[in-house]
């Protein structure tokens, strides 16, 4: 029980120190939302129109009030109201939160299970096209820009191929080009982990005795191998799971999807800092979350860790 | 006395049937219409007009309507008012159209056009920048006092203003006057309108549906998958895609975001009038129109649809301008570059990546300012109100819609009046400054116009700002909606002659 408030006041104390942060480096970033606002409604800009809309957000008050009304009014679950449309924040992030998480966790699962598997071949065959796959998707995450590969995704399934119709489409068919978008930016490194938990366990002793059972490499590795290299890949995809929120933006921008990222760059390029704040304290729960949970599970497989 | 009651209950009865016929007639035609799909970079955040620029995207959608509105040739016209007389300095009267209804059917009085007006100038700052606070009060049925806190001679071009449209707040929300109704709203996603059965021709009107699409290449590629049926508008790089398409077209129209270039006179060099000038005669219109692949050469300070527009070409001569560099002092050395009192000519042009085109034009108007001897470097803001406040750059490009409302003060007055409040290039004319504030007391439209030209015409001769390009922006259109014409920039998207085409 100690233990377990012990935890959760470290949590709070994280995130409340990620928010005051963020709080800072939000205000400290160049632009004043109220010039932005006014040029882009080409609206006749004067001090004391801009004046104004300082004083109807609060910009007019010290910082320390405008970070400690903010912050009382979001932990009663006022989240008040974005600078740029006057929306209600709260019931935007409500609308928009689950189309990314279900780009970003079907994403991460896709590329879990399709690395594990890739992984696997990768093993069995070293040098051979499994292998070589894996290792050029790896490659490929890191240097291909997602935005021009989202655009060919968009042009060859949708415009040539007709095989998805990304926005009159269903839900599913809105989701599957975002989630394969995902999914391949993730989908090498994953097969990587679990190419090099089934190779060291091919060249583990015990490996011996699963063949000498007369079993194929294939059959022998699957069998004795899958749940240990699934553990690792598991063990390694954990904190991506911190990200399925923010790691979806290319994909909500390509495809028109209505997600949390794309209002948050509109947000970044309004400098609405109501926005980014809810926004960045969301995703700072959040992830905080997953690594308190993750920890947890680690503590509970393995002891010897505490 | 019971036939009166039985006659009285069959009235009734009657009525009902009559008005379910009606209702589901209605529903029944706006079932049966075609649906066009309207694929946009933008889309409404909210359907309250106070909050934020709503009231622009529902006007631009075909929802909602404003007292007065600029038509396709640029002038402000009537379109919910009938007429507006001046009172006094502060004090007008608008009389209002008869006839006109809103969706749920209810009567467009001057009571609920107070209301709504005075709730949006409470809520909305935008709504109180051009005369400051606007109270309406209804005299009659058809007749408002407008009281403004700063004198206006222009009460319709202010009211044509994207912040005042005309609503009505009810139980389910709020109503609209213009040709299309909201169905069904996914805040900042997805718009549904079924043609608004109180508003002429409702019939012919299809419905939309419009989807916004953040991405200007994922429009493209979205209009080319055959997604959406209007696409508005696509970078200019994607039209190739469209070229060969029999089934697909591109029409393009000038938009009154003209493309200019801040020259500051306070800066060394530059508060010479002879080399301002030199600076704009180098720069030819016709190769930033290359650069920007669209586009017509700018001949003021507005697009050429505007009453006020200035007349004849801004032509490039790159002699004239090497006779005044040299008639100013600024002599070229061996290495071709200008110099006065050893102090080279070099100049810091600046440019912001929200208006691409603007990137583009960087390197030709360096290559153009070198030919004359003027050495520049080029740099990039994220914020160029907050960079063009500093005032510290010698040359901006800028992009202005420079009469959003159909009138021509408003620019003059804030970006080049000596006292404006965006009068970044810090230039000062008693003449120009005579002539602003003459529009700030002329209503005549004629006049206005004769004055805006005039002011142009000083512009020209002391160059504090080159007036570059008005632009173009190019509309998809399937063959669904092949007649649709493009104008009034992104105003006036959804109108009321939208029609699905016969061919």
């Amino acid at each position: 029980m100690a233990a377990a408030a012990q935890s959760g006041a470290r949590l709070a104390m994280a995130w409340l120190l990620v928010v005051a942060a963020a709080f800072l480096i939000v205000r400290a970033l160049p632009g004043d939302p109220a010039e932005i606002l006014i040029h882009s409604n080409t609206v006749a800009a004067s001090e004391s129109l801009i004046a104004e809309y300082h004083a109807a957000w609060g910009l007019d008050r010290s910082l320390l009030r405008q970070f400690f009304s903010w912050l009382g009014s979001y932990l009663t679950g006022d989240w008040g109201q974005s600078m740029m449309t006057g929306r209600p924040i709260l019931s935007e992030f409500v609308s928009r939160a689950p189309w990314s998480f279900a780009i970003g966790t079907g994403g991460l699962a896709l590329a879990t299970i399709g690395g594990f598997f890739l992984g696997f071949r990768a093993a069995l065959r070293p040098a051979g096209i499994a292998d070589h796959l894996s290792r050029a998707l790896a490659v490929g995450s890191q240097s291909l820009p997602a935005f021009a590969v989202g655009l060919v995704m968009f042009w060859l399934l949708a415009v040539e191929l007709k095989l998805v119709a990304p926005l009159s489409g269903s839900a599913g068919e809105r989701l599957l080009m975002p989630v394969l978008l995902v999914a391949l930016f993730s989908i090498g490194s994953a097969a990587r982990v679990s190419r090099a938990a089934f190779g060291e366990a091919r060249q583990a002793l015990w490996m011996r005795t699963a063949r000498a059972k007369g079993l194929s490499e294939a059959a022998a590795l699957w069998r004795h191998a899958g749940r240990h290299s699934g553990l690792t890949l598991l063990a390694a995809v954990t904190p991506e799971l911190a990200w399925v929120i923010g790691g979806t933006t290319v994909a909500e921008v390509v495809f028109g999807v209505p997600g949390l990222s794309e209002a948050v760059v509109d947000a970044v390029l309004g400098r609405d800092y109501m926005v980014l704040q809810a926004y960045i304290a969301f995703v700072a729960l959040w992830i905080l979350l997953i690594n308190e949970a993750a920890r947890t599970a680690r503590l509970a497989l393995d002891p010897r860790l505490a | 006395m019971r036939f009166l009651t039985r006659l009285a209950s069959t009235i009734r009865y009657l009525a009902l049937a009559a008005a379910t016929a009606g209702a589901l007639a209605t529903a029944a035609s706006a079932d049966d219409a075609p649906t066009i799909t309207v694929g946009q970079t933008f889309i409404a955040a909210g359907l309250d007009p106070a909050e934020g620029s709503a009231g622009w995207a529902l006007v631009s959608h075909g929802v909602a309507e404003q007292l007065f509105t600029v038509s396709r040739e640029g002038r402000v016209v009537p379109l919910l008012a009938e007429a507006a007389s001046r009172d006094d300095d502060t004090n007008w009267t608008v009389t209002l159209r008869a006839g006109r209804l809103f969706s749920d059917g209810t009567p467009v009085n001057a009571e609920s056009v107070a209301a709504a007006l005075n709730r949006t100038g409470e809520n909305n700052p935008a709504a109180r920048a051009t005369a400051g606070r606007l109270t309406f009060s209804a005299l009659d049925d058809k007749t408002l006092k407008v009281a403004t806190e700063r004198p206006t001679p222009v009460l319709p071009a202010v009211l044509a203003e994207w912040a005042f449209p005309i609503y009505r707040e009810t139980q389910d929300g709020m109503v609209f006057t213009g040709p299309y109704a909201v169905e069904h709203f996914e805040p900042g996603s997805r718009l549904d309108l079924v043609a608004n059965a109180h508003y002429p021709d409702a019939n012919a009107r299809p419905n939309v549906i419009i989807r916004r699409i953040a991405d200007g290449q994922s429009l493209a590629l979205a209009f080319k998958a055959g997604e959406v049926d209007l696409a508005f508008h696509l970078p200019v790089e994607t039209l190739p895609m469209f070229a060969n398409d029999p089934d697909l077209a591109v029409k393009s129209f000038a938009v009154g975001y003209q493309y200019m270039m801040w020259i500051n006179t306070q800066r060394p060099g530059l508060e010479d009038v002879r080399v301002r000038k030199a600076i704009n005669l180098a720069i030819n219109r016709d190769d930033l129109a290359k650069a920007a692949r669209g586009g017509v050469p700018a001949t003021g300070a507005y697009a050429e649809v505007y009453p006020f527009a200035a007349m004849g070409e801004i032509r490039s001569d790159m002699a004239a301008a090497e006779a005044l560099l040299d008639e100013a002092g600024w002599m070229r050395g061996a290495d071709g570059a200008r110099a006065k009192d050893g102090v080279p000519l070099e100049l810091v042009l600046w440019a912001y990546p929200q208006r691409p085109d603007l990137i583009t034009f960087q390197p030709v108007i360096r290559a153009a300012l070198e030919e004359i001897g003027i050495s520049v470097t080029t740099q990039v803001s994220e914020n160029p109100s907050d960079e063009a406040r500093k005032g510290a750059f010698d040359l901006f490009l800028w992009a202005q819609h420079t009469a959003p409302s159909g009138d021509p003060g408003q620019y003059l007055g804030l970006f080049l009046e000596s006292s404006g409040g965006n009068n970044h290039v810090g230039w000062s004319n008693a003449e120009f400054d005579a002539i602003v504030e003459k529009l700030g007391r002329v209503s005549e439209p004629a006049e206005r116009n004769a004055l805006a030209r005039e002011a142009q015409a000083i512009i020209a001769k002391d160059a504090p700002v080159a007036f570059l390009l008005s632009p173009q922006w190019h509309v998809g259109l399937s063959k669904r909606v092949a007649d649709y014409e493009p104008w009034g920039s992104d105003y006036y998207v959804i109108r009321d002659d939208l029609r699905v085409s016969e061919h």
